[in-house]
């Protein structure tokens, strides 16, 4: 039986939710920032898998790992409309720098 | 230090480079290239943690499909692929964030057991029934965003739109 220390993965997920905050702050390309989104939620779901790895009991394990299934399948759906705005923005601005798109500021 | 202490030590390490990597790069298909080794390092984080499903699920969506969208979306982006996007600084503020995010997580170490704990393995059949029995509304909540974010993406990239 595999034995593992739960504090590693509490970092690991700690550092990715780190990197994915900076780069939504940082970067301007459109799918850059997909790209920084999509690394902390991974840090998420893997926090789910990890912890139904290392639960008490087993119907509170397998319940996190079908959340972590439907938080694979919330990513994926935010990945392909974030790519249908990066088309029609560069369809409509002919650039995909979110910070040259401020129609809507007041 | 055990094998399975040894090779999280490599995934973890692996992971978190080829994270800070992908948003580094200045070349958006070299972005894309680090991002899928990092989803595929993700999958052999979950296949450690005896979770085969997840992992193969990881494989399929996120190193396989989500990884060929933005490919596509950099693709259809850009007059020439590997063009070079201007260098954006890292800034200090949103590193002072990001350090403290990793800091404010790191005070929740004392709440975990220090020693290794092992690691509960379940079988694909049970998860499934799981998943459709007592977390099905999730699913079907799953269903129903999906349909209405593919509606909305049609309806943002259809023809004709101004």
């Amino acid at each position: 039986m595999t034995t593992l220390a739960p504090t590693g993965f509490v970092a690991l997920s700690g550092a990715l939710l780190g990197i994915g905050i900076f780069g939504i702050l940082t970067r301007r390309n459109f799918v850059l920032l997909l790209i920084a989104i999509e690394i902390a939620t991974n840090a998420a779901i893997l926090n789910f898998v990890y912890f139904a790895a290392f639960a008490p009991s087993a119907p509170l394990g397998i319940s996190g790992q079908s959340i972590a299934v439907v938080l694979v399948g919330f990513a994926a759906t935010e990945v392909a409309v974030g790519l249908a705005i990066v088309l029609a923005l560069h369809r409509a601005k002919g650039t995909i720098n979110v910070a040259e798109v401020t129609e809507l500021r007041s | 230090m055990s094998l399975p202490e040894v090779a999280f030590a490599i995934l973890a390490a692996v992971a978190v480079v080829t994270a800070i990597a992908a948003l580094l790069v200045r070349e958006l298909v070299h972005t894309i290239l680090w991002i899928a080794i990092f989803f595929v390092d993700l999958a052999a984080i979950y296949f450690l943690l005896e979770a085969p499903f997840l992992g193969v699920l990881q494989l399929g969506v996120y190193a396989g499909a989500v990884t060929i969208l933005l490919l596509f979306g950099v693709m259809v982006t850009r007059k020439r692929i590997f063009s070079r996007d201007a260098a954006t600084g890292i800034g200090p503020v949103p590193a002072l964030l990001a350090v403290l995010t990793v800091v404010f997580v790191a005070t929740a170490f004392g709440e975990f057991p220090a020693g290794a704990v092992s690691i509960r393995a379940y079988d694909p059949t049970a998860l499934s029934v799981n998943l459709f029995g007592p977390n099905a509304p999730w699913l079907l909540l799953l269903g129903l965003i999906m349909l209405t974010g593919v509606s909305g993406a049609i309806y943002l990239v259809r023809e004709g739109r101004e």
